[in-house]
């Protein structure tokens, strides 16, 4: 019972943040100087007249004449209905040109955060159990330049080594230039050109992530209830998989969480280098044009998929230490 | 020791399973590293390349690549993107086919003898034109669907109906507005188009309004462009009367909405009917490529010249990796490369023997922009002297790297009357070399004769001041609007303050966002700046007299200098009159309004660029110039292997 009173309470939050947000988020960017339908219709027409025609027709049709309180509540309420409006940058429905970006910026997010996790954790754990060691340094040293230098020098390192000294990868893109092929063909050349985007982001995360799971190791190792295993005659692997790691991953859900979330969010750096047609560069191309129905739909969705990852990382608490109950 | 071997080669693992994955599908060469840079054609206005041209295929053949900067979008049909790559698509899908009138290299229109049989031009004694052109027979859409003057006709009405102004997104960029009737046909209280007719089926004709005429370009206005009523408006056809043509049959909004609009089938998505000298053949939403092949059923353009080259890909590349895709032979062709560290980097390439180039003049140019609505720039004197204060060939060399030459007044470079009176600019047009006394006597002719204690100005007094007439003191304060990231900005940030502090001039940069300076120039928040940073360009139908017009409905987004000069209104519009045989009228009304220009200087051109296109060795035949890019260019080139 307490369990549904706190989802309920969630939801109540969710939905009282969401409608807050919105407002903010919106007058916000209505208040951003510059006139999105100017940009749309360019100066190809050379008669003051009919342009003022156009320009004006253009503004009607997009609501844009109206106030803003009543521009507000029209595109809450569309929006609710599944109508996030129409791409000034585009002339389509948002919805329609997300798609592509959107399933580009996951893909890519995935396959890093699988890679990132991959190496990150045993090397986390490794390093923890180890710390102070050689491999331990080096590690250290390692994340710590993988964690500081810009994302743009490492991109443009890669690019320099893998696709020109050594010309193993693609410079950019998401495919072969009128690349023909099955299914499978494409998917391969698609893992093809995702590769480097994807090594500098797995080098740029796994920095982050190896030093959180080796902090979140070395605290626990060092627990009454670690000294009691091992005092039990435990093998070592069991007292750090079992006993250690699984109350280490506390902070490692959090961070998890936190990827997971991002998994839908492009690097605007990397698919500008890497020219990969992600969310990223969209979203940077639309706020440069004034495109703000594609800006704040994807803003709103990452305010609910950040809500609605507070709630799922509630529950990975729950999953991973029985003493965290979900109540009021 | 065993974990540490384990976890290295679970690395390297990673490593090697996702490089063996992903090793199809790419072209790449081993090429040298580049050395040294080759600058030896600087301001040389010409096409080269390094190898001898081989024998033309007979038929199409190869693929070429071109790489953009901007992205490809999914709009085939005209009105609905104004970016570049989307512009090529529609001049190679429509524009460059079939179009009555055409652009040629040699920077004139002409009647298209391939696809017009014979023209009639008609002046009215209300002073409006009628253009009749008859069409050749046998021209059909690349499917083999016979094309006749309905489909020309069609085009007009289309795109200037309310059903069509009505489909989501859809504006109109052409010049359909300049016939009669237009008004009445586009707010929808008229069905028929009154200056559009349907004389025959092989015959149409245009009226132009008297208000527009004397137009120079007048013959641009006959032309017009073959889209296909049974693939737009299946249903409907063209029919005439003594009101105009109109469609009849089932044309709506709704109908068009499904025929144009629909994602998956609409024309402006998928245009697989048409008559330009390319086809459309695919567009990629997740990659943002975009393809065509030649259309096979394509007579030639102009000269009778069909494309050679098989498929055109147009792809999106970065200036910071694209000479490098040409070098890994992802991209064949770069078009428009321009600043002395990309320049370089091709010319490497050049010299390697790993890519060709072409090398042609800017039709525009970068500058600094007054609004000479405002105070103190109102005055010719106060922008005369921050001209004189700007070494430009000085700022051509740093900022183009040694690719770019100086403009005096405005003309593109590439422009063919610039080209024919070299020597009259060089000598008749004053070039405002750096002349720091010349500055400060012009400021002082212009009553910045004051301290700031209402005393008379000496040097190292700081600022000038003016009395105005209301008896107060305005200091010479210069507001001066520049962009974010801007390189222009970043060396005029360099040179400016120092000199005009040097004549008693202050200046007071801001950087704001272009969106934030676009509102600025057309006057929609408070006029606050004297001067920005911009770039121009011209077109082939360049019409300066929209530019100079003192009418208050152009000011900003054509006149976006504010200037209300007499005189250069004049020479402006006295150019729009003359007829377009008479080049010898023109090109006196040139330089005359050149000269006006020249000396009211409503802009400071700094640079105007030497563009570099680089290539692929198997492109031949390519020679583009700065009105003639890679979209007409590409129709004479041919791909051997």
């Amino acid at each position: 019972m307490a369990t549904v009173q706190y989802f309920v309470k969630r939801l109540f939050y969710i939905i009282i943040v969401f409608f807050f947000v919105s407002i903010i988020m919106f007058f916000i960017y209505k208040s951003v100087p510059g006139d999105p339908v100017r940009m749309m219709l360019g100066n190809n027409i050379t008669n003051p007249q009919v342009y003022q025609q156009q320009y004006d027709s253009m503004r009607e049709s997009l609501g844009l004449d109206k106030s803003l309180p009543i521009q507000y509540i029209s595109w809450i309420s569309k929006m609710l209905t599944g109508n996030f409006g129409f791409s000034i940058q585009y002339r389509q429905d948002v919805i329609r040109i997300v798609a592509a970006p959107l399933k580009n910026t996951v893909t890519l997010n995935l396959f890093s955060m699988f890679f990132v996790f991959l190496i990150s954790i045993p090397l986390g754990i490794l390093t923890g159990v180890k710390h102070n060691s050689v491999l331990d340094n080096t590690v250290q040293v390692g994340t710590i330049v993988g964690y500081s230098l810009p994302t743009f020098v490492i991109a443009l390192l890669a690019i320099f080594l893998f696709a020109i000294v050594f010309p193993l990868f693609p410079i950019s893109g998401v495919n072969t230039p009128g690349f023909t092929g099955t299914g499978m063909e494409k998917a391969l050349d698609t893992l093809h050109h995702m590769f480097l985007p994807m090594l500098v982001m797995v080098l740029g995360g796994v920095g982050s992530v190896v030093r959180y799971v080796r902090a979140a190791m070395i605290d626990v190792l060092r627990m009454d209830y670690i000294r009691t295993a091992r005092a039990k005659g435990l093998r070592e692997q069991v007292v750090i998989y079992v006993h250690a790691f699984r109350n280490a991953l506390i902070p490692i859900v959090t961070i998890m969480t936190g990827w997971l979330i991002s998994v839908f969010g492009g690097s605007v750096v990397i698919e500008s280098i890497f020219l990969w047609n992600g969310i990223g560069k969209m979203m940077i191309d639309a706020l440069n044009q004034r495109d703000f129905s594609v800006v704040l739909t994807m803003q709103m969705f990452y305010v609910v998929l950040t809500l609605a990852g507070n709630v799922i990382m509630d529950i990975g608490y729950c999953m991973v230490d029985p003493r965290v109950k979900l109540t009021n | 020791m065993k974990k540490k071997l384990l976890s290295l080669f679970l690395a390297s693992a990673m490593v090697i399973s996702m490089a063996a994955c992903g090793n199809n599908g790419v072209t790449t060469n081993n090429a040298p590293e580049n050395t040294g840079a080759d600058n030896e054609e600087v301001g040389d206005n010409s096409q080269e390349t390094q190898e001898q041209e081989g024998t033309k295929p007979n038929a199409p053949s190869g693929q070429l690549v071109i790489g953009s900067t901007t992205d490809l979008k999914s709009d085939f049909l005209p009105g609905w993107s104004n970016d570049a790559q989307n512009q090529a698509c529609y001049l190679l899908l429509f524009d460059q086919g079939y179009s009555t009138v055409q652009y040629t290299k040699e920077g004139e229109f002409v009647f298209n003898p391939t696809v017009v049989k014979s023209h009639e031009e008609t002046e009215n004694p209300d002073g409006s034109k009628t253009f009749t052109v008859t069409i050749q027979d046998g021209l059909t859409y690349n499917e083999g669907t016979p094309i006749t003057a309905k489909d020309y006709v069609f085009q007009a009405l289309l795109v200037s109906s309310p059903e069509m102004g009505a489909v989501d997104g859809f504006s109109s960029d052409g010049y359909i507005y300049v016939y009669e009737g237009y008004e009445e046909y586009n707010s929808g209280q008229t069905k028929n188009f009154k200056g559009v007719r349907l004389v025959d089926d092989m015959t149409y004709s245009v009226t132009v309004k008297a208000d527009e005429l004397p137009f120079h370009y007048d013959i641009y206005y006959a032309g017009l462009v073959p889209y296909p009523i049974s693939v737009i408006s299946p249903g409907c056809t063209v029919e005439d009367s003594e009101d105009g043509a109109t469609i009849t049959g089932e044309f709506t909004s709704d109908v068009l909405q499904e025929t144009v609009n629909n994602p998956q089938t609409g024309y402006r998505y998928r245009p697989l009917v048409t008559a330009g000298p390319y086809q459309f053949e695919s567009y990629d939403t997740t990659t943002k490529q975009g393809v065509l092949t030649v259309n096979p059923a394509f007579l030639g353009d102009y000269k009778g010249v069909k494309p050679l080259i098989e498929k055109i890909i147009l792809k999106t590349v970065t200036s910071a990796t694209s000479i490098d895709e040409l070098r890994a032979g992802t991209v064949d062709l770069l078009s428009g490369v321009s600043g002395g560290t990309e320049i370089n980097a091709g010319l490497d390439l050049v010299d390697e023997g790993i890519a060709q180039k072409a090398v042609y003049l800017r039709a525009g140019y970068g500058k600094i922009a007054f609004d000479c609505s405002v105070f103190p720039v109102d005055s010719v004197n106060v922008r005369q002297a921050i001209s004189y204060i700007i070494d430009k060939d000085e700022f051509v060399r740093q900022y183009t790297g040694g690719y770019g030459k100086s403009v005096y007044s405005f003309y593109g470079l590439s422009q063919w009357e610039a080209i024919e009176n070299a020597d009259w600019i060089e000598s008749e047009l004053n070039h405002y070399d750096v002349d720091v006394e010349k500055a400060k006597s012009l400021l002082a002719e212009d009553g910045w004769t004051f301290n700031k204690d209402g005393e008379e100005y000496k040097d190292g007094d700081g600022t000038r001041y003016k009395r105005l007439e209301d008896g107060t003191l305005a200091p010479l304060t210069i507001n001066w609007a520049n962009t974010p990231n801007n390189p222009v900005s970043t060396l005029l940030s360099s040179v400016l303050p120092d000199a005009m502090t040097e004549i008693g001039m202050e200046l007071n940069p801001t950087t704001i966002e272009f969106g934030v300076l676009t509102e600025s120039i057309m006057h929609r928040t408070d006029v606050q700046y004297h001067m920005y940073n911009l770039a121009t360009g011209f077109s082939s139908a360049h019409s300066p007299w929209y530019y100079f017009s003192m009418d208050d409905d152009r000011m900003g987004l054509y006149n976006q200098n504010w200037i209300k000069d007499e005189d250069l209104a004049k020479t402006s519009w006295a150019m729009k009159s003359i007829p377009y045989e008479d080049k010898e009228g023109w090109v006196e009304a040139w330089k005359e309004f050149i000269k006006t220009w020249n000396e009211k200087l409503p802009d400071i051109p700094l640079y105007s660029d030497q563009y570099h296109d680089f290539f692929t060795n198997k492109l031949k035949g390519y020679e583009p110039d700065g009105l003639w890019d890679w979209r007409y260019a590409i129709i004479d080139a041919y791909i051997q292997e």
